[in-house]
């Protein structure tokens, strides 16, 4: 080789910051276009040039939102949602992945191929007769009824991936630990899950911002503001075939932050315990 | 700790202390089964009634024809047969498999590259991860209005920015030319999807011991070969994971073609999803050709992902 | 050491956890369904939601409705489809909603709606009548099974100053907005004509004008022989091609529009005339002042076939399942009392009009851009003319028919009678499907 170890070490550094100058772009120019629109007046969107610059920016649209409009209260909808399903479905997963992975009993291996099946089934088909179950349950236009059903996309997929984690965990750090006075629970927490982090982080990450974005379910299981989240809100600014564009993608720039933000926390945190997982295993 | 546990049960000096260990491990065994059923119970709950039940309804409804808010008529296969005698039921098929195939794999290549990118060492690294998460977590329709508009012929901002560097002399028509729809499409929805990659397999390479490639340094392997051994292999079970899971999302999704093109020009994107959603909510509602639509393509998917999984069940040792 | 009893608690702790929420709330939903539901599609203007909602509340609070009794949706218009669907089959539609008519008609077919002919005959009562238009959605075989909310016509709209500059009056035929078009248009940057071309309702609205201007027809008055194929939609479609292709007075881009995009279009400047329903000049008022001064509606060009206005109108529809028939009745009335629908009509900057021949004599409809108001919608039609806009009319607007034969003829390339030979056949399928037409 002509490049010393050092320079192609360097040369992948090269490349790499190229690769990442690329996709950083990529990413914001089409947000950067919401950012600018949020920020321009209605008749300078509807301009015939698509100016880069707002010529003379306003932040007239995000105070539409904040005043006129319950955005806050769908926040604090949207958040709850998010929150709770998510950490529902990684609490409903672990146990039952667990189950599946490591106790036994009978049906089990049937159980595991049909969990493979249930995720794969649509939200569009299912979005009909979920509303029927949900309208007799009385659950209808309330956040745990959203919950409730942002759990039955989240779990299939959080078990199943779960469970291929726990699979690898060595069976005697497990045992070692039930010997030493460790219930199976405890035992989960303690020896079990640090090694699957990576996972945990997928389906906190997946569940979340499903959560958040989520749109058809949304709004035709809710009705009052009460229960409405961030994407319902936004419809009301696409009325039949006049869109207001300026609140709308102000009202995007606000909702697209928290997940982000989100993860910005989440990171550090994140890391230890997947550093925690790799030393382990 | 571990050895002293194994070795304890294998040898086992005193019969006393035998017995005792046989039998907890008898009553942890018997535990077992209640605990078992005990702990899958919260998942059972869910998917059996937020799932299994109503797609039995559904499947039920494509045998139906059925309108909303009446009950169904038994009408057994003419659902399926009016699918197929569909004349853009074969062009749907082929879309929809290209439209899947292509935004997947596209999704998984700047996925993962963006993954070992940012798997590297550098300043600010959280702060660029976080970003390029930005497309993830925008609403979807917002996504695709707002790559409606810059495409736009006139106003759009791809078009502006050609012209005004006099880089072509006229607009380029990206959602109303047949050829060059669907890539359209599709560059959106790899603009949406691709973080969800780059993030499941950034925890992915996250979680490998450096260690591993520290040995393969030392044993001469170069940066490909470190990748192709080490990198891959372990990344595998989340690699199949994730593809599996956004070939199913993708192949389902509709918002990007509803708002782009809502299937065209001429149906030149017309998927399988869009084709359920007129059956289902344009016009007459009817449900049971809705359904039956949806319903058809599923069979596809559960042969793929048996084969899939077999693979990897198979390893794990079922 | 560990008992059994100890884990069993442990592990019956979390499985009660997780389940908690279902029996929970539960309880807290028992009191939901006796309940006034209305479900408002929003409008153009915020301030026109406000007003509707407004209303509403004063009437329950007149009818003796408590707060809680009474539940006010207001739903985008993209979303009421799906959740009107997912309602049906749960049993629990809205009382009360309003939407287009092939949505009515629909629904009355298939016997969700209660009758409600008392109502309209009042209305009817209202000096001046209703335009025949209104009454002619609502009425099937002698009775009322909604109530006509609203109308408006599809006019031309036009940028008078262009016009004006060039000292060419407002073109009252096809040929002549293409005449008109090739000289005043100035492309790249403005085209003449905006016509819808993508695959929504705007296009197969905007294609009928045509075929209508050229004698052809979507069905016959029986409202079951299907009347598509004929010279005069051979020759609207040929016409459409040629506009597109040959006189390049319709945006490129347009076969991509979605119903915003002739908006757009207009209010971006970048073409000078549009056939679109009034909510583009409505917007104008409050967005653009400068181009709503300059803006004119007139009727759609007309043909040798005659004149190719449309018109579109807005029902409201009451439930069978309403547990509150009467009150629900009381608060269509109030909506439709002529003082509280004018407040909203005016506020709505003409969005559309009030069904009420007499109430066009207000000064608000003496303003210049309203001037042809009335004759369009005397002597505008609903999509199916001369049939009805019943359901299988109406599943042929959702699907677009018409769209898709345009698109054949301008993306694949097929000759105009093919297409219309294809697009035939489609609508005698679905009209097939529909005993009453």
């Amino acid at each position: 080789m002509a490049l010393t170890k050092t320079g192609s070490q360097r040369m992948v550094k090269g490349i790499g910051n190229g690769v990442l100058a690329l996709m950083l772009l990529w990413t914001a120019i089409p947000f950067y276009w919401m950012f600018a629109t949020s920020l321009k007046h209605d008749k300078e969107i509807y301009g015939y040039e698509a100016t880069l610059i707002p010529e003379r920016p306003t932040i007239a649209n995000y105070i539409t939102i904040l005043q006129d409009s319950p955005y806050l209260l769908f926040l604090r909808n949207s958040t709850v949602v998010a929150v709770c399903s998510t950490i529902l479905s990684i609490i409903i997963a672990s146990l039952g992945a667990y189950a599946i992975a490591r106790l036994n009993f009978p049906g089990r291996a049937l159980l595991a191929r049909l969990l493979v099946c249930t995720y794969l089934v649509p939200g569009s088909l299912l979005f009909i007769p979920l509303f029927a179950l949900m309208s007799a349950l009385h659950l209808l236009d309330s956040l745990s009824g959203l919950t409730i059903v942002y759990l039955g996309a989240d779990v299939p997929f959080a078990t199943w991936l779960l469970m291929g984690y726990f699979r690898s965990v060595p069976v005697e750090l497990e045992e070692a630990a039930l010997v030493d006075g460790c219930n199976r629970i405890t035992a989960l927490i303690r020896v079990v899950l640090p090694v699957a982090m990576p996972a945990i982080v997928v389906v906190t990450f997946f569940a979340f911002t499903r959560a958040w974005n989520e749109f058809l379910y949304a709004y035709v299981f809710t009705s009052t503001n009460q229960a409405k989240t961030i994407t319902t809100g936004l419809v009301n600014f696409m009325s039949a075939d006049v869109f207001y564009w300026g609140p709308l993608m102000a009202s995007t720039i606000l909702s697209a932050l928290p997940p982000v933000i989100m993860f910005l926390l989440l990171q550090r945190w994140v890391v230890k315990g997947l550093t925690l997982g790799a030393v382990k295993g | 700790m571990a050895s002293s546990a194994t070795s304890s049960i294998a040898l086992a000096p005193e019969s006393k202390t035998l017995r005792a260990r046989l039998g907890k491990i008898s009553r942890f065994l018997l535990r077992d089964r209640q605990l078992g059923y005990l702990f899958l119970a919260p998942a059972l709950l869910v998917i059996l009634g937020l799932v299994a039940y109503p797609f039995v309804g559904a499947v039920f409804l494509t045998f139906q024809q059925k309108t909303a808010g009446a009950p169904g008529t038994w009408i057994g296969l003419a659902n399926y047969r009016e699918l197929l005698n569909n004349e853009v039921f074969s062009l749907t098929v082929y879309n929809s498999i290209f439209y899947t195939v292509v935004a997947v794999a596209l999704k998984f290549v700047f996925g993962l590259g963006m993954a070992l990118v940012l798997n590297q060492e550098r300043l600010f690294n959280n702060f660029y991860r976080s970003f390029l998460l930005i497309p993830w977590a925008i609403p979807t329709v917002i996504s695709a209005l707002n790559w409606r508009w810059i495409y736009d012929d006139a106003s759009g901002l791809i078009n502006n920015v050609l012209v005004r560097f006099e880089l072509i002399d006229e607009t380029i028509s990206w959602l109303s030319d047949p050829s060059l729809a669907m890539f359209s499409v599709i560059a959106v929805v790899v603009w949406q999807g691709t973080p969800f990659f780059t993030m499941g397999f950034l925890a992915g390479l996250q979680s490998i011991s450096k260690e591993l490639y520290e040995a393969a340094e030392i044993d001469g392997a170069s940066v490909l070969q470190q990748f192709r051994h080490i990198t891959l292999p372990c990344l595998s079970p989340i690699i199949i994971t994730v593809v599996m899971l956004s070939t199913i999302l993708t192949a389902a999704g509709i918002q990007f073609v509803l708002i782009l093109t809502n299937g065209g020009p001429a149906d030149r994107t017309m998927i399988f999803p869009m084709l359920s959603y007129a059956y289902a909510l344009g016009g007459a509602q009817r449900l049971g050709m809705g359904a039956t639509v949806s319903l058809f393509f599923f069979p596809a998917f559960v042969i793929l992902i048996y084969f899939l999984t077999r693979r990897m069940l198979q390893e794990k040792g079922w | 050491m560990l008992t059994r009893r100890d884990v069993l608690k442990q592990a019956g702790g979390a499985a009660l956890a997780t389940t908690a929420p279902w029996w929970l709330v539960r309880r807290a939903h028992a009191a939901r369904r006796e309940k006034l539901i209305v479900w408002w599609p929003v409008a153009l203007a915020p301030q026109v939601d406000k007003l509707v909602k407004e209303q509403t509340y004063a009437y329950a609070k007149q009818a003796g409705l408590k707060e809680n009794e009474l539940e006010y949706v207001e739903v985008g218009t993209g979303q009421w489809l799906p959740k009107m669907v997912a309602a049906l089959e749960a049993g629990n539609p809205p009382d009360l909603t309003r939407y287009t008519q092939a949505q009515a008609a629909l629904y009355r077919a298939q016997g969700h709606l209660i009758e409600v002919t008392d109502i309209v005959e009042k209305m009817k009562q209202v000096p001046g009548g209703l335009f025949d238009a209104s009454l002619n959605a609502v009425m099937y075989q002698g009775k009322a099974y909604s109530i006509p909310h609203a109308i408006g016509p599809s006019p031309l709209v036009a940028r008078m100053d262009i016009l004006e500059a060039a000292k060419v009056d407002p073109p009252k035929t096809w040929d002549e907005l293409i005449e008109v078009s090739k000289k005043l248009q100035k492309p790249p940057k403005l085209t003449g004509f905006g016509m819808c071309l993508g695959l929504h309702t705007d296009t197969d609205g905007n294609v009928m004008n045509v075929i209508w201007a050229y004698g052809g027809k979507l069905v016959e008055a029986d409202n079951k022989t299907v009347a598509l194929h004929s010279p005069g939609t051979v020759q609207a479609v040929k016409l459409i091609a040629d506009m597109y292709h040959k006189h390049k007075i319709i945006p490129k881009g347009a076969i991509s529009w979605d119903n915003q995009g002739n908006n757009k279009a207009y209010q971006s400047r970048q073409v000078i005339f549009v056939v679109n329903a009034s909510s583009i000049y409505a917007h104008l008022a409050e967005s653009d002042k400068e181009l709503y001064e300059v803006t004119g509606m007139f009727p759609s060009p007309a043909g040798p076939g005659g004149p190719s206005d449309r018109i579109g109108t807005g029902e409201w529809m009451l439930f069978r399942h309403n547990p509150y028939p009467e009150v629900a009745k009381g608060l269509v009335e109030y909506y439709m009392n002529p003082e509280n629908l004018r407040v909203v009509v005016e506020e709505g900057g003409g969005r559309w009009g009030p069904p009420y021949r007499g109430m066009y004599d207000t000064p608000f409809w003496q303003q210049p851009g309203f001037k042809h108001w009335r004759v369009m919608l005397e002597q505008g039609r609903e999509f199916a003319f001369p049939g009805r806009m019943a359901a299988a009319a109406g599943e042929t607007l959702a699907t677009g028919v018409l769209a898709r034969m345009m698109h054949h003829v301008l993306v694949d390339n097929w000759e105009g009678e093919k297409a219309v030979e294809e697009a035939h056949k489609k609508v005698v399928e679905i009209y097939a499907r529909y005993p009453e037409g």
